[in-house]
């Protein structure tokens, strides 16, 4: 009676073994298999006694890291992923699991092994990693600056562009990182975001790691987390520079039209008033009448001209063309011609250049009309001065390594510190009509271009001294015209 | 340059006021050909001492100066009893004087008076001498 229930025990044991929907099969120590359920006869056909290697991967030695090997080794339990090749040649993931089966005395005697088929698991992940690189590439490549920060705004994440433009900014303080700041910005959209979980756009000037100003329009949006609330902030940014600078240069355009229609009234009045002298004089036979409004015709052109060149060399912003200059030789081109305007308002103009004082590399052009503009608003300010008896400009030209110094000083009428700090903006004029702005602001661009500097003391009603040094090596990236 | 020419009896007195010499000299002889006694200055204190000793019966004047912006010898003149019926011409490059006659510069002084005219720059001779004439 026992016996038969237990071999009906057996029998239905050997039923489960059968019918269980995974891979079973026992290994001994040499790696055959010394029994398998149905599952395994159905796809990898009867091959009791061979080895589990040939068996399930075609494979004429042992595979590296085999779990069955393993459990003889511990006595433990052990499992791992595992690609099979059926007899039909049809790859199957599986999952691979081992247990110990022991004698009486606990050796162990073999090894059973359970292989569960994830082939459709296994094919929602490769679609999923494939969906995920995919977006991954996306935000990669979308041709913006994007960065996600937490709470802390530390940058979790950032695309290429980004990175490329700001370095490596994952753990940095997002202030830190797209403006050089200690502390957040008085503003922060993205912390008002995730507050609230609203989108926000600024326009922002961010500094890239080269120290680059870049004008861009950035979006924060929300990243909710599992429990519907903003645990990230996604920025997007995107890079406005060139459209600000057309914005800016076409309200130049605007600026300068409108100081040119200005500078141009001035300058009719002047001409105005030197053909009614000279007319005048003529009918009247007055020769000192003729000669003052013949100078006031002359000056007012010359004003005209400089003005036009101004205009031009502004609106070209050509590059420079340097060529070896010997400042003596300028001179001895500008003097007369800045002697005459120094006589006609009766102010002394000296002009001392050391002796061997050399050469030095410029743009022989932007150089002259740098010195002009620099000497003719000495000349305006010695002008504009009603009470000294001796108004002079002093040019006093000398080589101080690694520079040429050009220093122009008069005792005009000088700056008060609001002028002194304004004179090289662009439009700023203290000469009321007679002023586009555009000189000096030109004189300071020309050496800037140079590699040079203007430096400027000034008193009020005392006078004022430019110092303008210009290197005597080129910089590198402009180049000697030979 | 600047100062009082010859004072003849009769004749209109105009004070000049301009920070350019040039438009000094030209209105200066100018209304002097034209039977005017001319006064000039180039900015706004030396305009207040010559009307000190040269009492005027126009200024014309322009209202960007060194120093001084906007019509502050306007406000000066308007405010002293003695020189507040000046007519006073500006003659200015200034837009927006010339829009509003200095509207805008005098809203905070209420009540005060205008320029008796605005010219713009370059000013045309005729219309000059017809509006100091009326």
């Amino acid at each position: 009676m026992l016996a038969l229930r237990e071999d009906s025990m057996v029998d239905r044991y050997q039923q489960y073994f059968e019918e269980i929907p995974a891979y079973l099969s026992i290994h001994d120590r040499n790696f055959r298999i010394i029994e398998a359920n149905q599952r395994v006869r159905l796809d990898f056909g009867e091959r009791i006694g061979e080895f589990c290697y040939r068996v399930y991967k075609q494979r004429e030695e042992v595979c590296a890291e085999c779990p069955v090997e393993m459990t003889f080794a511990d006595g433990r339990c052990h499992w791992s992923e595992q690609l099979l090749i059926t007899r039909h040649g049809r790859q199957t993931h599986v999952i691979v699991r081992t247990t110990p089966f022991r004698d009486e005395d606990g050796n162990i005697v073999s090894v059973m092994e359970m292989l569960t088929d994830i082939s459709e698991a296994k094919k929602l992940q490769t679609l999923l990693e494939r969906s995920q690189q995919h977006y991954a590439q996306l935000f990669e490549e979308v041709p913006c600056y994007i960065s996600v920060q937490g709470p802390d705004l530390k940058i979790r994440d950032a695309n290429r562009q980004f990175r490329e433009t700001f370095g490596p900014a994952v753990g940095g303080y997002c202030y830190e990182v797209y403006k050089h700041r200690d502390e957040p910005c008085l503003v922060c959209a993205a912390r008002l975001t995730l507050e609230d979980g609203q989108c926000r756009n600024s326009e922002e000037v961010v500094t890239s790691a080269a120290g680059q100003k870049i004008n861009v329009l950035a979006t924060t949006a929300p990243v909710f987390g599992p429990n519907g609330k903003p645990e990230a902030v996604i920025e997007m940014s995107a890079d406005i520079t060139q459209i600000r600078q057309l914005q800016s240069q076409l309200t130049s355009i605007g600026l300068l039209v409108g100081s040119i229609s200005h500078g141009i009234k001035g300058f009719l009045t002047g001409l105005d008033g030197g053909i009614y002298l000279v007319n005048s004089g003529f009918a009247n036979e007055d020769r000192a009448r003729v000669e003052k409004g013949w100078d006031m015709v002359q000056r007012n052109v010359g004003r005209i001209r400089s003005m036009v060149m101004d205009i031009l060399y502004y609106a070209r912003d050509r590059e420079l063309s340097l060529v070896d200059i010997d400042p003596a030789e300028v001179f001895a081109d500008l003097e007369s011609g800045l002697q005459k305007k120094a006589g006609d308002i009766n102010t002394e103009l000296s002009v001392e250049v050391a002796p061997h004082v050399g050469t030095f590399p410029g743009d022989a052009m932007a150089v002259r009309a740098m010195l002009i503009n620099i000497i003719e608003n000495s000349l305006d300010a010695c002008r504009a001065d009603r009470y000294k008896e001796h108004r002079f400009v002093k040019v006093n030209v000398r080589r101080e390594p690694p520079y040429m110094v050009f220093e122009v000083e008069d005792n005009g009428i000088g700056m008060d510190r609001e002028t002194r700090e304004k004179i090289f903006s662009l439009f700023f004029t203290s000469k009321g009509i007679k002023g586009t702005g555009l000189g000096l602001f030109i004189a300071n661009k020309i050496v800037d271009k140079h590699g040079g500097r203007i430096d400027v003391d000034s008193e009020s009603q005392r006078g004022t001294r430019f110092l303008v040094r210009l290197p005597l090596e080129a910089r590198p990236s402009v180049p000697l015209v030979e | 340059m600047s100062g009082v020419s010859a004072v003849s009896a009769g004749r209109k007195r105009v004070l000049v006021v301009d920070d350019d010499h040039d438009t000094l000299d030209y209105l200066s002889v100018l209304l002097g050909d034209n039977g005017y006694d001319v006064c000039t200055a180039a900015d706004e204190p030396t305009a207040i001492a010559r009307l000190a000793d040269f009492s005027a019966d126009a200024v014309i004047m322009d209202v960007m100066m060194p120093g001084r912006s906007g019509l502050g010898l306007l406000v000066k003149l308007r405010a002293n009893p003695r020189w507040r019926d000046i007519s006073v011409i500006v003659v200015t490059g200034d837009d927006r004087v010339l829009e509003d006659h200095g509207k805008s510069y005098l809203s905070s002084y209420e009540g005060m008076r205008g320029p008796e005219a605005v010219l713009g720059k370059p000013v045309d001779p005729q219309t000059l001498l017809r509006l100091l004439e009326s």
